[in-house]
């Protein structure tokens, strides 16, 4: 239809606006943006802006609390909020109090981890009645808040114990004896990870579980148990330990024993380079990271979720499990071990009372 | 003067046990109805209470020893001693302090703090060996400090020491901003108290022994273990006989601190690591609680190392046994507060409060 020369000044005029008006178009959208990218924002800024964001932890200065509390800090601010902290110095009755005083100041969000399922069951609830949104991280109380965010302890048990299982169980021509190291036997982060492991260790015959006992999250306990344990039992297999700082102690008594590398050290913790140490050194023989950054990040997204949503405080139940990742001396470097910081500190005009 | 001393010198609990007799005597002419009771009283009053504690360990190790299978080697005698041997020198510390009739909280504290620091400093280019160094020195300063405040500004020794010990929780984590802190893998040297063994005996037992004699040598052998006994029976006559008794205090607290560093060392070689949350748990009570339990008299210029490694070995035999039993540690901490009270009641019933040993609240 077009004769050649036609289709030739076209493609010309086609190119000639191309470069012409090409970045008439260009600068116009530098200067605007596009519509959509500013009512998102606007919206995002709208939720979250100016919001406070409370973090209270059992203790600070632990790796897992510090690291949750630096990334939740981090993306608070970014966001435009206001983050507050509370440290009760693992005193239950100050932790009561921090509560109290928090629940009164009315920040939007608190984000909060319990020592055991019952200590601030009342206060959380009353939280929510005033309007607050409570997330609880890692230790769950027997009430329900807006968000539970954390690892699924049953699950962290089961896949620590069927490692266990193709290790020393039935085919593996090892001796089936196995120690385990409880933290507390009242926090939740023991109960629900000892039910997993013996749930799963009780479906072999062949393992037989030479001790089970507590040493209160304490490396030195943990030390001069397993030193008993090595030389009742010094066809150990596998020691299990529910925390990496207490299994520290007793990897290094069954080190001192000269045993490390015939019985295979287990632990579940948060991997910090502090854990990732401990792999690469020889200590432990796996360990699986509950991935704390990830869960202050999932606790911050939580936070998110509940501003920009329309629930009322305790009229919803979210739920964002942490995927356990198994560590050993292949991985156990780089991202996959966080570094272990200061304490956050609160933002400066989070501490005024509103 | 000197030979009154050395008569209430570490077997003092064999003196009262005698002065004892002769009250007995008495109470019998006033109450000749008094029966076997008194007898078995009489009888357990003539030993001191090292000595009820060194006999009921030995029946507690038969028992064991009969019933519990893997209870009597040789090797698990060997690990029994070895795991009540740091806190066996931070007893010995206390030992002294209790005997001249004052008391350091913060024992546990200056040896986390000050090793928590120092070990914090390695990865930063101290050398171990300064580190070391470095841990002594911040112990002894809080020690100098610790006395001082008791014995110049005649502070109560408790909450001094209390104090200090919160000053070094939080100091020592804004410091080395560490919840743990672990010994380096590369200075054989700096673990080798913990973690070395020499002819088989690993060397915790070593430290704990040496420190033990030396201590004893101390207390019973020179005229400053004679005046921190003389401190601890009657600090008013003490001062009236002429011994200097502020800067015997604050050497007192300075030995405490030094021990501490010993068992600091141990610790670290040992378990690999310093973790600021011992500070937090009971480890501090533990430590009075073998000191007690020997027949250091919380009244003070009573017992002596002997008292602290028979309170070690009741203690350290009956923790082996329960692990063993796979008896869970929260049940281990039930048995070891019943032990202290049996203890406290039977040194009661042994050897009554009268007006020499009363004090305010007894």
């Amino acid at each position: 239809m077009f004769s050649e020369r036609t289709l030739t000044t076209l493609s010309a005029a086609v190119a000639l606006s191309a470069l012409t008006c090409g970045p008439i178009v260009a600068v116009a959208q530098e200067e605007t943006g596009t519509k959509t990218a500013h009512e998102l924002r606007a919206d995002y800024d709208k939720n979250l802006k100016g919001k406070t964001i409370a973090f209270l932890p059992i203790a600070t200065g632990v790796p897992l609390m510090d690291e949750w509390g630096t990334v939740i800090k981090t993306e608070a601010e970014w966001s435009g909020m206001k983050f507050t902290i509370r440290d009760p110095n693992n005193n239950p009755s100050a932790m009561q109090q921090a509560l109290t005083a928090l629940v009164d100041e009315k920040p939007d969000v608190i984000v909060v981890q319990n020592p055991s399922v019952t200590l601030l069951q009342k206060e959380l609830k009353r939280a929510e009645a005033q309007g607050i949104h409570v997330i609880q991280m890692n230790m769950s109380s027997n009430y329900k808040s807006d968000a539970f965010v954390g690892a699924d302890w049953f699950e962290v048990g089961r896949i620590l114990a069927e490692d266990v299982v193709k290790a020393c169980g039935t085919g593996s021509g090892a001796s089936g004896e196995v120690q385990i190291v409880q933290g507390e036997l009242t926090a939740a982060a023991s109960v629900d990870q000892i039910a997993g492991v013996m749930d799963t260790l009780n479906k072999d015959k062949a393992i037989k579980v030479v001790s089970n006992q507590a040493a209160q999250w304490d490396a030195n306990n943990a030390l001069n148990i397993t030193a008993t344990v090595i030389q009742q039992h010094p066809d150990l297999c596998a020691s299990i330990g529910f925390w990496g700082i207490m299994q520290s102690g007793a990897a290094q008594a069954i080190r001192n024993a000269g045993k490390i590398d015939k019985v295979k050290v287990y632990a579940s913790g948060e991997g910090s380079q502090l854990d990732c140490d401990q792999i690469n050194q020889g200590n432990f023989y796996k360990f699986l990271s509950y991935t704390a950054g990830e869960q202050g990040r999932d606790a911050f997204l939580a936070a998110v979720a509940l501003l920009e949503g329309d629930a009322k405080p305790g009229s919803s139940h979210r739920e964002y499990y942490t995927r356990p990742m198994w560590l050993d001396k292949t991985n156990a470097s780089g991202a996959n071990c966080y570094a272990v910081l200061k304490p956050p500190t609160p933002t400066a005009d989070a501490t005024a009372k509103k | 003067m000197r030979d009154e001393y050395v008569a209430r010198g570490p077997d003092s609990g064999a003196v009262s046990g005698r002065l004892w007799e002769g009250n007995n005597g008495m109470a019998m002419q006033s109450n000749p109805a008094g029966g076997t009771s008194w007898s078995l009283r009489h009888a357990l009053g003539r030993l001191s209470q090292e000595e009820v504690v060194a006999a009921l360990t030995v029946v507690l190790l038969i028992g064991f020893a009969l019933a519990l299978p893997g209870f009597a080697t040789t090797a698990n005698f060997v690990d029994l001693v070895r795991s009540i041997s740091k806190l066996g020198i931070l007893g010995l510390g206390m030992g002294v302090i209790v005997i001249s009739r004052g008391i350091d909280l913060s024992e546990v504290a200056i040896m986390a703090g000050s090793w928590c620091v120092a070990l914090a400093a390695i990865p930063r280019g101290l050398p171990p060996f300064w580190a070391a160094v470095t841990a002594l020195a911040i112990c002894v300063a809080i020690g100098l400090a610790n006395g001082v405040m008791v014995a110049f500004v005649e502070a109560p020794a408790l909450f001094v020491t209390l104090a200090t010990a919160f000053v070094i929780y939080g100091a020592a984590y804004w410091v080395a901003a560490a919840f743990v802190v672990y010994a380096p893998q590369d200075a054989p040297g700096l673990v080798f108290a913990g973690r070395g063994a020499l002819h088989g005996i690993p060397m915790p037992i070593l430290v704990f022994a040496a420190a033990a004699l030396i201590m004893h040598a101390f207390l019973s052998r020179t005229s400053i273990g004679r005046f921190i006994y003389a401190q601890g029976d009657n600090p008013d006559a003490a001062r009236l006989t002429g011994i200097a008794l502020r800067p015997l205090t604050v050497l007192e607290y300075v030995l405490v601190a030094a021990l501490a560093w010993l068992a600091g060392l141990v610790w670290i070689g040992e378990t690999g690591n310093m973790q600021m949350s011992i500070v937090q748990g009971t480890a501090i009570f533990d430590v009075i609680l073998v000191v007690v339990l020997g027949g250091i008299s919380l009244v003070g210029g009573r017992g002596g190392v002997f008292s602290v490694v028979v309170g070690c070995a009741l203690i350290g035999t009956l923790l082996n046994a329960l692990t063993i039993m796979n008896v869970n540690s929260e049940v281990q901490n039930i048995i070891r507060g019943v032990v202290l009270l049996v203890a406290i009641i039977l040194d009661n019933w042994l050897h009554p409060r009268d007006e020499e040993t009363a004090r305010q609240g007894d």
